[in-house]
């Protein structure tokens, strides 16, 4: 016998796991969880830059330094 | 945008309650009409397996429906895109706005009227608030003149201080103004010595306001005035944190939290979500012109940069910086050191503020482009506690009806996967931070605590709750006077140590 079946099944019948609500809140809960590792992955994989050369370079009319010559 | 008027809080303080009740109650009917019209059933009896002739494990191969699954995949990549597509039309809206009426700040309005012209080049004036900092300020004072670049005036802004500050900082030969009749803690001395100080400056004048208990990486100041130099633009540089070097396990935790919010910025390509109050540098036409637009597009006062009723003002600041069209970064250069909270009950505190603080602040503003994106994160925020209760709420029910624990394959690839991703983004902190991070349990715990800290700051607002707690800590901490020197002798061999790291 698994030592965590003595903490089992203590305070509800198992047909609670049946129940309209606990299947309810069992997919609820599948679905957010599989959301949320989606994201985790989202975090994982490395962010791409567009490399300047890919970017095009387009002169600005104007300097953004605050010298007047400075480059465009 | 309109003009601002009257904040009307208690508009929008039961909106993020009301919002996430609405998801919730949809995703029910959306799952029980499912359940109804599919019949799909998720308790399968598990297998039996027989270990070492004595032990058996019950498993299960069920896993959600695909289609459930793309479909809950869909949605969550949906949400950020809006959330991310809200900014960034933000952001562009600003940056390509010539509207000198209401985007004030926005870069072509800055760059058009200083064309041609060259106004002096970039000058820096480092303020730092102090009250009672007689054992952190010398420490402070001294990293900022040991910076590559070092700043063109210190002035030390003391307020009500009856112990040493003052004397300390002449000592070391930087100016100090005193604040008179100052009953606004920390915005309120800085209003004083900000009125005095603005007027007199030009178009490449910049200040940086920074806490009297911060230390900044080297190469912070040299970086942002780079960037100041290189961008007529550019209205604000924010420092980014990383916690000071504090034994202990909440200590830990705080660390991965802002080294993940560290590399999030990063990979925003150093866009900004708040301009620390640690450590924030401003182009002085900017804080001009928050100043002017108080009680016209901005809340506040009239003539003053800092709003004093705000819980948090650097928060407050960067919203309204933010809404006059200011371009903002934080270069991955420029790290400042900054405090962690001892103990839970600091923690808890600090927190409740900022979170109360962040929440009033978009209350007060309402729903603007600018805004947008800081309600989607409440938004998000809200929801993500919801679906932490919900799983711990679903795991007791299952222990206490369940008659047999059950391993269920798929859950566990799960739960590896977020250990991959807390692992994965605290990598290069350390080993203490991995080994914290692939526990899970403790950050799950610590993400737990945050989700109250959330609730009691949404339940406080909702029934307008005053909200004076935490201030007193964060404006007058109650230190010890050995351990405030102990903090500061700790604090200065860190800047050196990090200087040696810089050097070398």
């Amino acid at each position: 016998m698994n030592y965590l079946d003595l903490f089992q099944g203590l305070l509800l019948p198992e047909s609670f796991m049946q129940s309209r609500f606990f299947v309810i809140l069992a997919t609820l809960v599948a679905l957010n969880t599989v959301i949320y590792a989606a994201l985790s992955i989202v975090h994982v994989i490395p962010k791409w830059f567009k490399p300047s050369w890919m970017r095009g370079h387009r002169p600005r009319g104007v300097t953004r330094s605050i010298y007047p010559d400075g480059p465009k | 945008m309109t003009s601002w008027r009257k904040p009307n809080n208690r508009k929008y303080q039961g909106l993020i309650g009301l919002l996430v009740l609405l998801t919730v109650i949809g995703a029910f009917i959306v799952i029980s009409y499912t359940l109804q019209t599919n019949d799909v059933t998720l308790t399968e009896p598990p297998e039996k397996l027989l270990v070492f002739d004595f032990f058996t494990l019950s498993y299960s191969w069920q896993a959600p429906p695909l289609f459930a699954v793309i479909a809950a995949i869909a949605t969550g990549l949906i949400v950020v895109v809006t959330f991310v597509g809200l900014e960034l039309g933000d952001a562009n809206l600003s940056r390509r706005s010539h509207d000198a009426i209401h985007k004030k700040l926005s870069p072509w309005v800055l760059m058009e009227s200083t064309q041609g012209v060259f106004n002096g080049e970039v000058t820096l004036t480092a303020l730092i608030p102090a009250h009672n900092e007689e054992a952190l300020i010398g420490a402070t004072i001294r990293s900022l003149m040991e910076q590559d670049r070092k700043p063109d005036r210190v002035i030390v802004v003391a307020d009500n201080c009856s112990d040493r500050t003052v004397a300390v900082a002449k000592s070391l030969g930087v100016e100090v103004f005193e604040s008179f009749k100052n009953l606004d803690k920390k915005a309120g001395a800085l209003n004083q010595a900000l009125e005095k100080l603005l007027p007199s400056m030009g178009e490449n004048d910049t200040v940086m306001i920074m806490d009297a208990d911060t230390v900044l990486r080297q190469g912070f100041l040299a970086s942002a005035i780079k960037h100041f130099t290189d961008d007529r633009g550019l209205s604000a540089i924010g420092g980014l944190f990383f916690g000071e070097d504090r034994p202990g396990l909440i200590a830990q935790i705080q660390k991965n939290e802002y080294t993940r919010y560290s590399r999030e910025i990063n990979r925003r390509k150093g866009r900004v979500f708040v301009l620390t109050g640690t450590a924030s540098i401003f182009r002085a036409r900017a804080l001009r012109t928050v100043a002017e637009e108080r009680e016209n597009l901005l809340p506040g006062v009239k003539g003053q940069v800092y709003d004093t009723h705000a819980l948090t003002e650097d928060n407050e600041l960067t919203l309204a910086l933010k809404s006059l069209g200011a371009l903002m970064m934080s270069p991955p250069e420029c790290m400042v050191e900054t405090e962690l909270m001892p103990s839970l009950r600091t923690l808890w505190r600090q927190r409740l503020r900022w979170e109360r603080g962040a929440m009033e602040n978009i209350a007060t503003y309402g729903i603007t482009s600018t805004t947008a994106r800081y309600w989607s994160q409440q938004l998000g925020l809200a929801y993500s506690v919801f679906a932490l209760w919900t799983y711990f709420l679903l795991i007791v029910l299952q222990i206490v009806s369940s008659d047999t624990w059950v391993w269920y394959p798929f859950w566990i690839l799960m739960g590896a996967v977020f250990i991959a991703e807390k692992v994965w983004t605290v990598r290069n902190a350390g080993w203490k931070a991995r080994l914290l991070s692939s526990t899970l349990v403790i950050e799950l715990l610590y993400d737990t605590f945050l989700g109250i800290v959330f609730a009691k700051g949404t339940i406080d607002m909702a029934f307008g709750r005053q909200a004076n707690w935490g201030d007193e800590q964060k404006h007058n901490p109650p230190r010890h006077s050995s351990k405030q020197h102990h903090a500061a002798k700790h604090r200065l061999n860190k800047h050196q140590t990090l200087e040696r790291e810089a050097k070398e």
